[in-house]
């Protein structure tokens, strides 16, 4: 039987994983909206700099990200200046979360930008639009399907995020323990039973956001 | 009128119009010849044109005064290939989408159209004549000074092409909008418009009232298409006894077609006739079943093909499309200025 302290977990879990969601997605849409239009300089480097969470390994971002947000660091003691703590704190998990999460919305958002066919909003165009309105009345509804599927993949990723999360925000219980790291230190200490129980209520998580955005997709 | 100066780079060379066009207006050339990319730079989707775009005096772009008018300003009614209307959006939702003409014109313009029944469709569900009405529609509800009508008829059979011409017909008559049609079918211009503006390669290889086409030396743009006449008209009597109704024609005469009753006397239709449909006589038949028949002389008498077109004006002015074999020309004796006799039997018109 799921315990409090399994609840605590997954409230926590879905806390990371939908504050991570919400955070991306208006830049993770904005830079696919960015890579499917812009051609000029620039534009490889960016490509690349945003598809390096996809080839590097969890640790590896997860290193780079604690070393510049520690308070010795200049942007790190902005924000300690400022009184967020980020380090081994949940926001920490937040922003592992995103760092792993947005080249999965970034390229879903672009792929759908580009299927949406350039005449349609030449149309908008000769009929009143500014670009901004053009883009808000036909672009995003057009790639809408692509961008929810963009949205889910990212949340799933942040959900099940280990690597780049126990390097910023640590195992703390009750703080930074999401579901990935509670399966992982029950494990560790030979409670199979437990983490067997964790993965049940993974996948039934799973489950259910994959189906809520199913319907969110097929509702216009 | 139109004025057009621009030049603009293609992918393949450049296109640079200089021209001045009447109020209705039919452009024609081979396929990237720059047709679409001059509509395109009209409405201004193209950043790369220069030049000076004056529609009835005012400037859309003028680089020497540094008028540069974004599309959104340039109220043009732009009609693309293929309609190109929005998917996510009803037929409703695609006419209203930059709606600017009073409500009771776009009311007006939807019965026009026959729309009013399609409101609530999508366009996924439309066939290919009603998506073409739909995209006008939406061009015109916008109120605009300009229409740029990418081949509003191609893609479309000639049953369907008969459903929408008419209409366009009718949006020439009644809504006084200055229009470029982009088209493959000389029959087509020759019914819409004024004025031919001939691209080749991007330049204006000629500018030509459309009948001229035809009679330069045996040169038809379409010689490998049907060519018809287009003879627009008002429905004035139905003689039901005699199974026939009868058709005035705008270009003067009058035309007797099968009972067509389902349209009221003073309705507007377009007479098509097949160029090869109508038969030729040097004197004045006797006898014959055809009911029309007319006094006509030949303007233009030109080879196009296998065949010889001739141009006939009728003796009530409306000009006239036939198509012969070059034996039956020489064997009439038909030259340009010949007095002829033009007949055509009722069932050889169609009723649009």
């Amino acid at each position: 039987m799921p315990s409090g302290e399994d609840l605590e977990v997954v409230l926590l879990t879905l806390r990371v994983a939908v504050v991570a969601t919400a955070l991306l997605v208006v830049p993770g849409v904005l830079a696919g909206l960015a890579l499917a239009r812009y051609r000029g300089p620039g534009r490889g480097v960016f490509e690349t700099v945003l598809s390096l969470p996809l080839v590097l390994p969890p640790t590896a971002i997860g290193i780079v990200l604690l070393e510049s947000l520690s308070p010795r660091r200049s942007f790190g003691a902005w924000l300690a200046a400022h009184g967020v703590e980020v380090v081994f704190t949940w926001k920490g998990a937040v922003l592992a979360s995103m760092a792993m999460a947005l080249p999965l919305l970034v390229r879903s958002a672009r792929t759908a930008f580009e299927e949406v066919d350039p005449r349609l909003v030449g149309v908008a165009r000769t009929l009143g639009c500014g670009p901004v309105r053009a883009f808000l009345r036909v672009t995003l509804p057009l790639a809408r399907r692509g961008i929810l599927a963009g949205i889910v993949l990212a949340f799933s990723r942040a959900l099940g995020e280990f690597g780049a999360t126990v390097m910023v925000a640590g195992s703390i219980p009750g703080r930074t323990r999401t579901l990935a790291l509670a399966i992982f230190q029950q494990h560790q200490v030979g409670h199979d039973a437990e983490a067997f129980r964790l993965v049940g209520i993974t996948v039934l998580l799973a489950f259910v956001a994959l189906w809520v955005a199913e319907r969110v997709g097929r509702t216009r | 009128m139109i004025e057009l100066a621009l030049t603009l780079p293609l992918a393949d060379g450049t296109l640079e119009v200089e021209a001045t066009l009447p109020y209705a207006t039919a452009v024609m050339g081979a396929s990237g010849a720059g047709k679409t990319s001059l509509l395109e730079a009209m409405a201004g989707l193209r950043r790369r044109t220069r030049g000076r775009v004056l529609v009835d005096g005012e400037a859309l772009l003028d680089d020497v005064r540094g008028v540069r008018l974004p599309p959104q300003r340039r109220r043009v009614g732009y009609v693309p290939q293929d309609a190109r209307l929005f998917p996510h959006l009803s037929v409703r939702e695609n006419v209203l989408f930059g709606a600017r003409a009073p409500d009771a014109r776009v009311h007006a313009m939807l019965e026009v159209l026959e729309l009013t029944r399609l409101l609530y469709r999508r366009p996924a569900t439309l066939s290919g004549g009603e998506r073409q009405r739909v995209a006008l529609a939406r061009a015109l509800a916008t109120d605009p000074r300009l229409l740029l009508l990418d081949e509003p008829l191609a893609g479309l059979d000639v049953a369907l092409r008969d459903r929408v011409l008419p209409y366009l017909l009718r949006l020439r008559a009644e809504w006084d909008v200055p229009t470029l049609y982009v088209t493959h079918q000389l029959g087509e211009a020759i019914v819409l418009a004024e004025s031919v503006l001939v691209l080749d390669r991007g330049r204006v290889a000629r500018q030509v009232p459309p009948l001229a086409l035809l009679g330069a030396d045996g040169t038809l743009a379409d010689a490998s298409h049907d060519l018809e006449n287009f003879l627009p008209g008002r429905v004035r009597t139905h003689d039901e006894a005699g199974g026939v109704t009868r058709v005035a024609l705008d270009g003067g005469g009058e035309m007797t077609v099968p009972l067509e009753d389902a349209r009221a006397p003073g309705a507007r239709v377009a007479l098509v006739v097949r160029a090869e449909d109508v038969l030729v006589s040097t004197a004045a038949p006797q006898g014959l079943s055809a009911r029309n028949v007319f006094a006509a002389r030949v303007t233009a008498c030109a080879r196009a093909g296998a065949d010889v077109t001739l141009r006939c004006s009728l003796d009530g002015g409306t000009a006239m499309l036939v198509r012969l074999t070059p034996s039956a020309v020489q064997a009439l004796g038909i030259e340009n200025g010949s007095r002829v006799w033009l007949a055509v039997k009722s069932h050889s018109i169609r009723v649009t």
